[in-house]
């Protein structure tokens, strides 16, 4: 038996369906206007709170790119393991895949500009910093290293400073005074935003020379070092924890000897990439023996990717919360839909009894049941991108997700298809004879 | 020519109380263009009849031929179809889809067998004018007096251009000044187009208005009786 006779038959009677199952939505109104509020919500929930965990993400990740990519940092937690500065350029030479390196000095000076005085954070690096961390100047040019073998009284502001000496002209070559020190401006960095690069806005930059003078130090805790690339960065970082391991004299071969002697033996904390590495991985055993790291070796790439794994988690984890009251929106459709078809079996053995067939009970409840939840979801969308933006008026970074909208209205639509399929099917199965008698 | 044949039909309800045999061994032929009446006490399985010839029930034994088609073991989608051609309804309660107007229930057949929208306002209007509706067609089922409706009821039926028009106490709701002039509307159609009518009826005028009275009682036929017209 062919179902259609026609395509006029099938679009005559698909339009009827569809114009049967508008009325049914809106015979109803205050009904319905509650259940398509109920996958509405869910939606809402969906694209709001996945907006709030991948804004979550692109701002860690945004902040771990402003501090330069391919960076590796070594760091010593223990004054007895500092490192002296020039280590940073022979380490350049050692490892392979290594191109720029800085020694990192943080301190603090009395700054006197012109009349006003106050603190400022002062950071010493080499020549090598704006490439290391990806900086640009905005005036002027980053010192170099022959200012740094020179110990030159030479600054260059980061952008606040820089831009609040004079009300927004370039101070290049006028001169501060850092403890008393004449100091020469030689740039200005660009900015990178609040937060971002460990706050090199609101910092002075200046030869590690001249810093460690300052500071009254001779060894540093810091080095940075930048490979060339992701691969390079991956496996100078194995190279790094076999110099640092032997440097601090734990015997890359031997290991057991030195912890067994009863020393408080130092330890080398390396964090390897994911993938193995040629490095001798039994070798790591005796650092994570020790309770603490003396020195920590970070490839800055794996901390972002860790963080971002991280922070999809939490995304997933919200759109997981949310999607929960999307089921109890689906399940409201259902609930809406059982009604209905209850309400109306009159009105379908009327329809069976005139000729109505399965399929048309069926496409009618479907798509009335469809209508529901299409609405739900542009309302929730809407509502959704609203909440986002309320969000970040509360100091969120929420951003309007276009997967999560794809995902959301998705699920709302095929819940609605799913959950109007039972009573859909309750109504075209209803036997004309019963139907009537009501 | 027989329209209907009914050979040898039971019809029985099994439910946890036991089951009730509604009709047994029912044995009916009726001719094309014939007026019948059905008639017999409450329970007597008038209604479940009228569901078997009408297609919407099927019955637990024998053979049901209609226009010379055995109908009795089809699907639930076939046997819509065949209402849709074949057989116009009208019921005691009127039947009509109140979110539509007159034109649009009258259409409603239509709108199944899948006819254009031109066409089928033209029939539907047609039929309504028939039933002498045609100032009312805007006006939905709640808008218009009991008669107004099994009116619109009938012009539904007629709409079809059915072989067999099936009534359940058509008067039944309505008083009896308009259960004579929708008794009077089925006599026209009967006469004019030559449409078959059975009608089930527990009153004797209305039951008069047929050639031909069968009479049920506890699911058997119990007499039959021919009316003959001056
Ligand atoms: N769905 C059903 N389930 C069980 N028994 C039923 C069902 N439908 C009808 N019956 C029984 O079948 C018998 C005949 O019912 P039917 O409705 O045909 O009577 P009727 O002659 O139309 O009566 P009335 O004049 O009151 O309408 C009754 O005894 C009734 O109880
Ligand atoms: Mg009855």
């Amino acid at each position: 038996m062919k179902l259609f006779k026609s395509w006029l038959s099938f679009w005559v009677r698909f339009f009827f369906a569809a114009q049967m199952a508008w009325q049914g939505v809106t015979i109803n109104p205050l009904r319905s206007g509650l259940t398509v509020l109920g996958v509405a919500i869910g939606v809402a929930s969906v694209v709001s709170l996945m907006g709030i965990g991948e804004g979550a993400r692109l701002a860690v990740i945004k902040q771990f790119e402003s501090l330069g990519s391919n960076v590796i940092v070594i760091k010593a937690h223990d004054a007895s393991a500092e490192f002296a500065p020039e280590e940073a350029e022979e380490l350049v030479e050692r490892v392979s895949g290594l191109k720029y390196a800085s020694p990192v000095v943080n301190t603090n000076a009395v700054m006197r500009w012109r009349r006003a005085r106050g603190q400022v954070e002062i950071i010493g690096v080499s020549a090598d910093f704006p490439e290391l961390r990806d900086h640009k100047l905005i005036a002027g040019r980053f010192f170099t290293k022959w200012h740094v073998e020179q110990r030159s009284p030479v600054a260059v502001l980061g952008y606040n400073i820089g831009a609040g000496l004079l009300g927004g002209r370039s101070p290049v070559g006028q001169t501060l005074t850092l403890n008393g020190q004449t100091y020469r401006i030689v740039g200005v960095l660009e900015k990178k935003g609040s937060g971002q690069a460990e706050n090199i806005d609101d910092k002075i930059v200046i030869p590690y020379t001249t810093a460690l003078k300052i500071a009254g130090k001779r060894t540093v805790d810091e080095l940075w070092v930048k490979a060339e690339s992701a691969k390079a960065a991956d496996l100078a970082i194995a190279q790094l924890g076999r110099i640092y391991r032997r440097k601090l004299g734990l015997d890359v071969t031997a290991p057991k000897a030195v912890t067994g002697g009863g020393q408080q033996a130092p330890g080398v904390g390396a964090e390897y990439p994911e993938e193995p590495q040629p490095s001798p991985q039994p070798e790591e055993q005796p650092s994570l023996d020790l309770g603490k790291d003396i020195i920590t070796i970070t490839n800055l790439n794996t901390l972002v990717e860790e963080a971002d794994k991280a922070n999809r988690v939490m995304t997933l984890l919200l759109g997981g919360i949310a999607a929960v009251s999307l089921l109890v929106g689906g399940l409201g459709i259902m609930n809406i839909m059982l009604v209905a078809v209850t309400e109306r079996t009159g009105e379908i053995g009327v329809r069976r009894a005139l000729g109505a067939k399965k399929f048309d009970l069926l496409l009618q409840f479907l798509l009335e049941a469809f209508y529901l939840s299409g609405i739900g979801a542009a309302a929730g969308t809407a509502f959704g991108i609203w909440g986002v933006d309320i969000f970040n008026r509360y100091g969120f970074n929420a951003v309007i997700s276009a997967d999560a909208i794809k995902v959301a209205v998705f699920v709302a639509l095929s819940c609605g298809l799913l959950f109007g399929v039972y009573p859909a099917w309750t109504a075209s199965s209803v036997p004309p004879v019963e139907a009537l008698r009501r | 020519m027989e329209i209907l044949e009914l050979k040898g039909i039971s019809k029985e309800y099994r439910s946890g109380r036991g089951t009730v045999k509604a009709l047994s061994d029912i044995n009916l032929a009726v001719k094309k263009g014939e007026f019948v009446s059905i008639m017999g006490p409450s329970g007597s399985g008038k209604s479940t009849l009228l569901n078997i010839i009408g297609c919407l029930d099927r019955p637990t034994a024998g053979e049901y031929f209609l226009d010379g088609m055995k109908v009795d073991r089809l699907s639930d989608d076939k046997l819509a179809e065949i209402r849709n051609r074949y057989i116009g309804f009208v019921f005691q309660k009127f039947h009509l889809l109140q979110g539509l107007d007159a034109l649009g229930n009258v259409e409603l057949p239509l709108i199944y067998r899948g006819i254009g929208s031109a066409e089928r306002k033209r029939r539907a209007k047609e039929a309504l004018d028939a039933v002498g509706l045609s100032d009312r067609m805007r006006h939905r089922p709640s808008e218009l007096s009991g008669g107004e409706q099994q009116r619109v009821a009938i012009a539904r039926a007629l709409a079809q251009e059915p072989l067999l028009i099936l009534a359940d106490e058509p008067t039944g709701s309505l008083d009896s000044n308009t259960g004579r002039t929708i008794m009077e509307l089925f006599q026209k159609l009967n006469a004019e187009r030559g449409i078959t009518v059975v009608m089930v009826t527990h009153d004797r005028d209305m039951a008069g208005y047929g050639r031909r009275i069968v009479r049920l009682l506890d699911g058997r036929i119990k007499e039959e009786e021919f009316i003959v017209k001056m």
